[in-house]
């Protein structure tokens, strides 16, 4: 009763007129009964908490990206001491371009988490393929590694989708 | 009068006028459904641009993996990489169907396109041919696989110039980055697809001439609306490289 008399919604406290039947922010049902209201807010509190939750999932994926970059580093080195020939500058500069593009989408996930984990799984995935049809035993090897950051970065994508649906269902910007 | 001039925006259930705000103040429908529906859509756009990359990325393992390189088997690659775009791209025909038109043609700005594009890859040339024989200490051309033939010179041509300008277009410029747009913005998808048109040629070095390339014919595509400019500028770009391999230019200017 206190909101009605101040004109503000009691979901999102924006001002309204007397003769809206719904705010036109966040669509709480004013003249709707008791219970409607209820369900509205009800409903609404479910979108935010999974909206929490799911940016809980898209930060993680994002620091699977600093992960990847410094799994890679710590496998060029091991890979640069104990490899010799001539492919071993090669293998070298394809690592340090690796660990530069990982450590470099996680700095831009901060800011499009979308585009740099589209970005690094294409990457991590590629170089999965690629080593594969170089050496097949590679894809057996650091396998529960692999199907986890793989699996933060799918969640993390399909998460971070879902937030943008969620903030446009929530009119939150 | 200047009511008159303000688009109204009318409630999509019960036509009541909207001033401000998502939702309709007399029947509660938030206006906002078919933003809310396209990002439905966006996770099966991802998968199809998935699937498409996987495709073209199996097709360049094998072109890698192929040790003795002929033009049978280098032609056989091209048309399945073609086919692939083509199938790809027509998949899609109503989304991609405006790419193919040539909106505000500007013979001008084409021609400033196509002779950018020689000068950047004679020079690219110049300096990939220089690295090579100063640093590497070896001598590489792509006419060699062809010159035993007949027609060697024409099938370069087809193979280096005009199918990757028309069908890389279509698959990156064109339908991956009209897959991207649906999930992400304008520069991000500029981005991606550059990132991913660079990875696809499998070759690390070109990072810093592939994927600046690459940037820019997405920037084109994106600010002019159609490929052309772009199949234009890659065509006179790898037929300049053609050219220079032709008539042994490298040889003349040493």
């Amino acid at each position: 009763m206190e909101n009605i008399a101040n004109n503000d919604c009691s979901c999102c406290y924006t001002k309204y007129e007397i003769n809206d039947l719904f705010c036109k922010t966040c669509g709480f049902p004013f003249q709707g009964t008791e219970q409607d209201q209820k369900n509205f807010l009800s409903e609404r509190n479910v979108k935010e908490i999974d909206l929490e939750s799911l940016n809980e999932k898209v930060a993680t994926a994002c620091k699977s990206l600093y992960w990847l970059s410094g799994l890679t580093a710590f496998s060029a080195i091991v890979i640069y001491f104990s490899s010799a020939g001539e492919d071993q500058l090669a293998t070298l500069m394809t690592n340090i371009f690796l660990i530069l593009s990982f450590l470099g989408l996680g700095i831009w996930s901060k800011h499009k988490p979308t585009a740099a984990m589209i970005t690094g799984l294409s990457l991590y995935l590629i170089v999965i393929l690629l080593n594969a049809v170089i050496s097949p035993m590679t894809i057996v090897s650091g396998l529960i590694v692999k199907i986890i950051v793989i699996g933060a970065l799918i969640k993390g994508i399909k998460a971070v989708l879902e937030v943008d649906k969620l903030k446009k269902e929530l009119n939150i910007d | 009068m200047e009511q008159e001039e303000t688009p109204r925006k009318l409630c999509s259930n019960c036509q009541n006028e909207i001033a401000e705000g998502n939702f309709c103040s007399k029947c509660g429908q938030a206006q906002n459904d078919l933003e809310v529906q396209i990002y439905s859509k966006k996770w099966l756009s991802l998968l199809q641009a998935g699937l498409f990359i996987l495709i073209q990325l199996v097709l360049c393992i094998c072109a890698f993996l192929i040790q003795e390189t002929s033009i049978t088997i280098t032609l056989a690659l091209d048309f399945a990489m073609a086919g692939t775009a083509m199938a790809f791209f027509t998949y899609n025909w109503s989304e991609n169907k405006p790419l193919l038109r040539w909106p505000n043609f500007s013979l001008k700005k084409l021609l400033a396109f196509v002779a950018l594009a020689a000068m950047a890859s004679l020079t690219l040339h110049f300096i990939a041919n220089y690295i090579n024989t100063r640093f590497l200490h070896e001598k590489f051309t792509y006419f060699d696989v062809y010159k035993s033939h007949e027609y060697g010179r024409y099938i370069m041509i087809l193979s280096m110039a005009i199918f990757p300008a028309v069908f890389e277009e279509l698959s990156f410029r064109g339908y991956l980055m009209q897959k991207l747009l649906i999930v992400v913005g304008e520069k991000e998808a500029i981005y991606i697809s550059s990132f991913l048109f660079f990875i696809i040629h499998l070759n690390v070095l070109s990072f810093f001439w592939l994927l600046p390339f690459a940037i820019i014919l997405g920037h084109i595509r994106i600010k002019e609306k159609t490929i052309w400019y772009g199949v234009a500028i890659h065509f006179i770009f790898n037929l300049t490289t053609c050219l220079v391999e032709f008539f042994n230019i490298d040889h003349f200017i040493s």
